[in-house]
């Protein structure tokens, strides 16, 4: 009985001592820490096509001036948008101010994301020939002249933390690609979370702040957010849908104390593609508006 | 011994630390939640505009769907209080509470449950791997959900889904919809991806996302107060809607917003960026809308299954046998309503016996002459017994009995009572059963068998989901006929709450257990494409220029065939006759 209980108590601090590793992973030592692209719960990797199914007519189409529905503006953002003059914009050099971080995943347009290094993703955008770059790296800093994608903070969320695509060999890393495939039935039903054992793969998110950009527009007809704004982004990689999609969705919460009555929340959503060769960059642009006729 | 005892304690003790293992990756979505609706507001608060079609992957079918809607369809009686289904319901105003559903014993999470305030919605997404219903079950505004944690995500697979609308201005959504949805949350905010897959309406599968935020004070108004009423005359035969090419508010809507025609007009090629006006349009793809694992679809009835399920009340199902087979059961014995196709017999008496609780079968009624309901007749009637102690009787309209002379029907198979009246009744198993007959509706011989205390209605062919009506204009029916049945079906239908679900069941001649809300849009169906035809036949239209106009491309997705005993050429031949025959 005395060596039942005994092996009892050993294989239990046995296997409470293997868990701490495996949660040590993802918050701290033992063990070298991780590059971010190691951490790297859900590969965000690859070309993606932005897919309008929301807001067509403020995304594909130039609207008209002073259109602002669906975005919380106040006061002076309304009389700002008012103001928007695309020539003026053009000969002041200022193309780019739909094509800022609070405009550009807006863009119908692809985005290319790879990782620059391990502590920094890059996003670049064919819609105005625009690149963001995402720091996980808390040693850098924001500093210098503000720019239109201004300087993005980057930390990951969630469980799967140090399990995912590029995670090194060891108790609980998984194998690359998203969570497992979703809708599909293939996911975990009930019963108790998920946890500890290598087969399973526990998703989580990319979290960005940026901070330090150039004003710019939340839309082509110049809805504008100001360089005092904060802008908040969440990137989650669906499981794969049961036709084989893959789909990226990105939220965003834009806080702007200047010209926004309350934080304003979009999400836009981007299909994989296999591979760059619809990516066409072009120079940031915005068509004029169609006339508003009369209806018939 | 000891050491085989210590490993034994060792894996238990191993089990139980696993166990103790924080649920890290489940997220607790509960809390009461308020939509943000900075997309697309105008669509989502307002209500959309007539023609507005941009930003769909939506197929000529939809368009032309969208394009006959007229908003005044929601006057109709029974579409007043008809609640958004799944595929908009969070797309629209909308509120929602999320609490939890746990085993008391261990603790697991069995479902998550939601009460969406906007039409008073209930839903529960099942976590506990059970399957999705069969194909035969009734479909709800919410539909069926199953749902599974992929990481931190909660992701859900909804199918037996009512038909409702993609977006409001009328693009519609079908009953063979299945939307996956994918919930995320970081603190107080909650993202929702839905997914729509609908192939009869869509070419690839829709997605939209929608964010919403935790109240901090709660919501104060849970209720749905509606209350639909006749506010004025209204013939039943009226549904609104606009003939082809005769919508007035067609091209409002991009002309006042600035925007391309074609663009307005949706369709997959325009939801990307290299999108330009003139691109040509997707083509049908069955691929996007396919993959779907078995185990999240309607659970199929396998080939050769004849399955006995319960409505409600004192009535079953019989499927799997040819036409759908009705029977009632109590202390008096069974009343079965139709037999099914020819051969089936031992399966049938196999599944009634399994619910007669040892019961004899004492009535047998045909709705219908047609084969695929009194195929099996004769030995289901033998094995029954009347309580004077001959076989079962078969009961039916004097026109059906007619009609099966005239096919050569054996007398062994023909009903031995007959009524020629209007309606009958008499009482079995305690609760008025009631016969209606229409003088003419798919035929002149159909009976309809109301289960009054039970609540359900065996409608025989006059109502089916699985085609358009089979109106057969040399057995006497008549497309006026058929539209009065479904009108006579809609005054004995009722809803169980104003929220048009459930309440009255109606057993289709073949297809899927119904309430009210599908009969009354088979009903408006039939009622549309009666008056396209109609106008096209007032335009001196041949019959091969209003098929060729295809009259009824909306529905075929969803009722038409090519191929088989009942096309779509059929049909609407059949509405043409019937208008242009001699009176």
């Amino acid at each position: 009985m005395t060596r039942a209980l005994l092996s009892v108590l050993m294989v239990a601090g046995a296997l409470t001592i293997a868990w701490t590793g495996v949660s040590a992973q993802r918050g701290g030592p033992p063990g070298p820490p991780l590059t971010a692209r190691q951490a790297a719960p859900i590969d965000l990797t690859g070309s993606w096509v932005a897919v309008v199914t929301e807001d067509w007519r403020w995304r594909m189409v130039t609207p008209p001036k002073g259109d602002v529905s669906s975005i919380p503006v106040n006061g002076e953002g309304r009389k700002a948008a008012m103001a928007w003059d695309a020539a003026a914009d053009a000969s002041s050099g200022n193309e780019c101010r739909a094509f800022g971080v609070g405009g550009i995943m807006r863009q119908p347009g692809r985005l290319r994301i790879s990782w620059q290094d391990p502590s920094t993703l890059k996003l670049e955008f064919d819609a105005g020939t625009q690149t963001r770059i995402l720091t996980f790296d808390r040693a850098v800093q924001p500093g210098g002249e503000k720019t239109w994608q201004g300087f993005s903070r980057a930390e990951w969320e969630g469980p799967g933390i140090g399990r995912g695509p590029e995670a090194p060999p060891g108790p609980g890393a998984g194998p690359a690609g998203p969570p497992v495939p979703g809708g599909g039935g293939q996911g975990l039903r009930g019963g108790p979370p998920p946890r500890g054992a290598a087969a399973l793969r526990l998703g989580g998110s990319l979290k960005v702040v940026t901070t330090n950009f150039k004003g710019g527009y939340l839309r082509k007809n110049g809805v504008p957010y100001s360089e005092q704004a904060t802008i908040t982004e969440y990137f989650h990689r669906l499981p794969t849908h049961p036709n084989g999609d893959d789909w990226l969705n990105v939220v965003t919460v834009v806080e702007d104390p200047r010209y926004l009555a309350q934080p304003f929340y979009t999400s836009t959503n981007f299909r994989r593609e296999a591979d760059a060769a619809k990516f066409a960059p072009s120079p940031c642009k915005t068509e004029p508006p169609l006339p508003v006729k009369t209806a018939k | 011994m000891r050491l085989a005892t210590s490993a034994r304690a060792a894996i238990v003790s191993a089990c139980l630390v696993m166990a103790a293992v924080p649920a890290a990756a489940q997220v607790n979505f509960s809390g009461e939640w308020s939509g943000r609706y900075h997309e697309d507001q105008p669509d989502r608060v307002p209500g959309e505009e007539p023609g507005d079609f941009s930003g769909i992957p939506l197929n000529d079918a939809a368009r032309m769907f969208g394009d006959s809607y007229d908003v005044g369809r929601h006057s109709v009686l029974e579409e007043q209080c008809a609640p958004y289904t799944l595929p908009y319901m969070f797309f629209g105003p909308n509120q929602f509470r999320i609490w939890q559903q746990v085993n008391p014993d261990t603790q697991e999470l069995v479902a998550i449950e939601m009460h969406l305030g906007t039409y008073q919605q209930h839903r529960t997404i099942w976590l506990d791997g059970r399957p999705h219903p069969p194909e035969y079950a009734p479909h709800t505004f919410m539909g069926f959900s199953t749902g599974e944690w992929n990481g931190d995500m909660l992701t859900i697979t909804t199918t037996h889904i009512k038909q409702g609308y993609f977006r409001r201005s009328g693009v519609p959504a079908s009953d063979r919809t299945t939307v996956v949805e994918h919930w995320m949350r970081h603190g107080n905010l909650l993202s929702q991806v839905t997914i729509a897959t609908d192939p009869v309406y869509l070419t690839e599968p829709y997605i939209r996302s929608q964010e919403f935020v935790l109240m901090d004070r709660g919501n104060t108004n849970w209720l749905y107060n509606c209350e639909y009423a006749m506010e004025v005359p209204r013939d039943k035969n009226l549904v609104p809607h606009y003939l082809p090419g005769k919508n007035p508010w067609s091209g409002e809507f991009e002309a006042k917003h600035a925007m391309p025609r074609e663009g307005v007009r949706g369709g997959a090629e325009s939801l990307l960026p290299e999108w330009k006006p003139g691109a040509p349009a997707a083509r049908p793809n069955p691929v996007k809308n396919g993959g779907f694992p078995a185990s999240v679809l309607p659970e199929k009835l396998p080939a050769g299954d004849v399955r006995a399920v319960k409505v409600q009340g004192n009535v079953y199902l019989i499927v799997g046998a040819g036409a759908n087979i009705a029977a009632q059961v109590g202390d008096d014995g069974v009343l079965v309503v139709d037999t099914g196709a020819a051969g089936q017999s031992d399966k049938v008496l196999a599944a009634i016996k399994g619910i007669a609780n040892g019961k004899e079968i004492r009535w047998i009624v045909n709705t219908t002459p047609t084969a695929d309901h009194i195929g099996n007749n004769e030995q289901v009637s033998k094995a029954g017994r009347t309580v004077n102690g001959n076989q079962a009787a078969i009961v039916a309209h004097e026109n059906a009995n007619e009609r099966m002379i005239q096919r050569n029907v054996p007398d062994a198979q023909r009903p031995y009572n007959t009524y020629f009246e209007g309606s009958r009744d008499f009482p079995f198993n305690g609760e008025p059963i009631i016969l209606y007959h229409d003088e003419s509706s798919v035929n002149d011989a159909d009976t309809v068998v109301f289960f009054r205390r039970s609540d359900v209605v065996a409608a025989g062919d006059i109502f089916r989901t699985d085609s358009f009506p089979v109106i057969d204009v040399t057995q006497g029916g008549t497309v006026q006929g058929e539209i009065d049945a479904l009108n006579r079906l809609l005054d004995l239908t009722v809803p169980s709450k104003m929220l048009q679900e459930a309440g009255t069941y109606v057993i289709p001649g073949h297809g899927r257990i119904s309430d009210e809300h599908e009969v009354v849009w088979y009903r408006d169906m039939l009622v549309i494409i009666r008056d396209r035809i109609k106008d096209m036949v007032a335009r001196k239209m041949t019959l091969d220029q209003i098929k060729a106009a295809k009259p009824a491309l909306d529905y075929e997705g969803r009722y038409g065939a090519d191929t088989g005993p009942w096309t779509t050429a059929m049909f609407v031949e059949a509405i043409y006759k019937d208008l242009t025959k001699s009176k």
